[in-house]
């Protein structure tokens, strides 16, 4: 049976509040973490650090239980960059957070740039110890990086408790590939999947888990897994290794799975439901999706335009 | 224990020993020996002409030596054993150094793989690529590292030695510990570490510094050659300074630890028996020691002046003090 989601509205604008670090613009890759009495919703942005380039920080809102209000925009630093030459030096995007025996941790990952290609990139592991407000990271290193059949570009782990067990959905690279026309590394990579029982050591399936729909060139990104219906769903976002930063016919856009086990997916995107109507801040893409369940409402968060230059939106999903 | 009783046999080989060779132009390092039924073959690293951006990178390559004079080469490679790695891999600017080892009738060798980063100079991590034809060819088994970063070892995992003893893979590597600023140049401080193994592929990390250093905190270890000598495991490594060891006191030794578990080493470095010669190719610095034995004598290969400038020689154990 196909998931019906309905839009709610672009929810959050970076520009419309005062970010730490001097961040101004940018709000990627929500990651909702749900209290007591409020949802907060982890970010990234972005700090300018040369003419052009940016270094990545973790930020962080709060909305009430509706979403109705914002009640809080974070204004000190949540997660600290990496040492020097190591993984996270250059920023932090994403950091998915999920709560695993009554502790809340964050899978960071961390970005460190390259001469050859822009950037390489792996999963760390953070915790927090006041509910959420800041993390400290597991250790200078990774807990998943490259190996030898996954060569580059670990990255956006999603965490999922489940029977005793962690699951981790992430991507991996597969190549850098020379565009057809700008003759810069552009990069192709696919989802897979990790489990372990302590956090810090993963067994690896060790290959792409999603059909590509576009072609072998297809990217796929940021996968949030839940459980509903006695089903469960992955969403991610897709899109072709180059032409896409324009959005539109190439940009990012929804892809879905469908499992019973964790192990087996069956892409179907249509049977997603994410095709929901756009508006103007999700006219030309729709990216990083980030699905949340909060009193038993299943809500996707998501980034449109311009990689979530204005932040992000929201859908619930109908039951 | 009585120190090591090494015997130089000589000066091998150096880059200046192929001067109308296509790839090797500077220095020969990291000396790695295959011992066959017919011949010797030794993996090293050079250096070729600068690329088109002007740097230079390492590349593997191989020697045969004289089964009668192991000092003598009787053929190189005509050039390098596998090409770099790809486009944003982690061997993408160079392969150095090497460890190559024969088990059931496979050979293997493991290396550093480089990179190169904006914020430090380099990174690496750990490849293994096989062989079938007894070292002839080589191919990876993956486009990525067989050692990559992890929670505690963050960056820098080089210098791989794996043996092989009683059915289990052990790998002594490098791990970098933190990066300092000398000038406008940044230095790796790395330690010696290990890792075991059922198949040479998953490996499980001892997780700790296993070598203590005399240098301090900001000594530098590599290369930890591990062999057995009188019932007893030894390692010969090499260890410097992390600044300025490109000339004078901190440039690289030889250090010396030994073990009755190959997992707890006591390091005993007044028993290496092994230092700089004060005249010629390796007056002033010995490195990389690459243990083998061959017609039951325990030799040692290992670079010279500048690590490995002035390429490798070749030195064996003393059968009259306590070697075989």
């Amino acid at each position: 049976m196909a998931l019906t989601w309905q839009p709610l509205g672009h929810i959050f604008d970076p520009t419309e509040h005062d970010l730490p670090m001097g961040c101004i613009d940018f709000a990627q890759a929500p990651q909702a973490l749900v209290l007591t009495d409020r949802i907060r919703v982890f970010f990234s942005m972005r700090q300018k650090d040369t003419l052009t380039t940016y270094l990545s920080h973790i930020g962080s809102v709060d909305f009430s239980l509706d979403w109705r209000s914002i009640l809080n925009v974070a204004n000190q630093e949540i997660i600290p960059l990496g040492q020097t030459g190591t993984f996270g030096e250059h920023g932090i995007f994403p950091m998915n957070v999920f709560q695993h025996s009554g502790e809340i941790y964050g899978f960071t990952t961390g970005w460190s740039r390259r001469v050859s290609v822009p950037a390489e990139s792996a999963i760390g592991l953070s915790i927090s110890k006041d509910s959420g407000m800041t993390f400290e990271r597991v250790g200078q290193g990774p807990i998943l990086s490259a190996t030898l059949n996954e060569p580059f570009l670990i990255a956006d782990g999603c965490g999922l408790s489940h029977d005793g067990l962690v699951h981790m959905w992430y991507l991996f690279g597969q190549r850098w590939k020379l565009g057809s026309e700008s003759k810069q590394p552009e990069r192709v990579y696919k989802i897979g999947h990790a489990t372990s029982s302590d956090l810090l050591t993963w067994s690896r399936t060790g290959t792409a888990i999603i059909p590509d729909r576009i072609d072998s060139d297809e990217c796929q990104a940021l996968p949030t897994v839940f459980s509903a219906d006695g089903r469960f769903h992955m969403i991610f976002c897709y899109r072709p290794y180059e032409g896409f930063r324009t959005g539109g016919e190439n940009g990012y856009r929804l892809g879905y799975a469908a499992s019973k086990d964790l192990i087996h997916w069956s892409r179907d995107d249509p049977a997603g439901g994410i095709d929901f109507p756009n508006s103007e801040w999700d006219s030309k893409m729709r990216c990083y999706p980030n699905v949340v369940n909060v009193k038993g409402q299943y809500f996707l968060l998501y980034n449109g335009n311009d990689f979530g230059r204005r932040g992000f939106g929201l859908a619930q999903l109908d039951m | 224990m009585n120190p090591l009783a090494w015997r130089r046999l000589g000066h091998v080989f150096s880059a200046e020993s192929v001067l109308d060779h296509d790839w090797i132009k500077s220095g020969a390092q990291s000396p790695a020996a295959l011992v066959l039924s017919d011949r010797v073959r030794v993996f090293f690293c050079s250096r070729g002409i600068p690329e088109s951006d002007g740097q230079v990178v390492s590349r593997l390559f191989f020697l045969d030596l004289d089964p009668q004079d192991l000092t003598k080469v009787i053929s190189v490679s005509p050039g390098p054993i596998a090409p770099l790695g790809g486009l944003g891999s982690f061997d993408e600017f160079g392969m150095n150094p090497l460890s190559v080892i024969e088990v059931d009738g496979e050979v293997r060798i493991y290396y550093a793989g480089w990179t190169r980063c904006t914020s430090v100079r380099f990174n690496a991590a750990i490849g293994v690529m096989v062989s079938h034809d007894s070292g002839d060819t080589f191919h990876r088994v993956g486009p990525g590292p067989v050692l990559g970063f992890g929670l505690d070892e963050p960056f820098l995992l080089g210098s791989p030695r794996v043996r092989h003893f009683d059915g289990v893979w052990y790998m002594w590597y490098v791990a970098g510990k933190r990066w300092l600023t000398s000038g406008d140049r940044s230095e790796p401080v790395y330690k010696l570490r290990m890792a075991v193994s059922n198949d040479g592929y998953n490996w499980k990390r001892e997780g700790r510094d296993i070598i203590d250093s005399v240098l301090g905190p900001l000594e530098c270890q590599a290369s930890g050659e591990v062999f057995v000598h009188q019932g007893r495991y030894h390692m010969l490594f090499s260890y410097r300074g992390a600044l300025d060891y490109k000339t004078g006191h901190q440039q690289y030794r030889m250090g010396h630890a030994v073990s009755d578990n190959l997992t707890n080493w006591t390091r005993e470095d007044a028993n290496t028996g092994f230092g700089p010669s004060g005249t010629g190719w390796d007056s002033e610095s010995v490195s990389y020691p690459n243990i083998f034995r061959v017609d039951g004598f325990t030799h040692m290969f290992y670079q010279g002046n500048g690590t490995g400038a002035t390429g490798f020689g070749l030195a064996q154990l003393d059968s009259q003090n306590g070697g075989s």
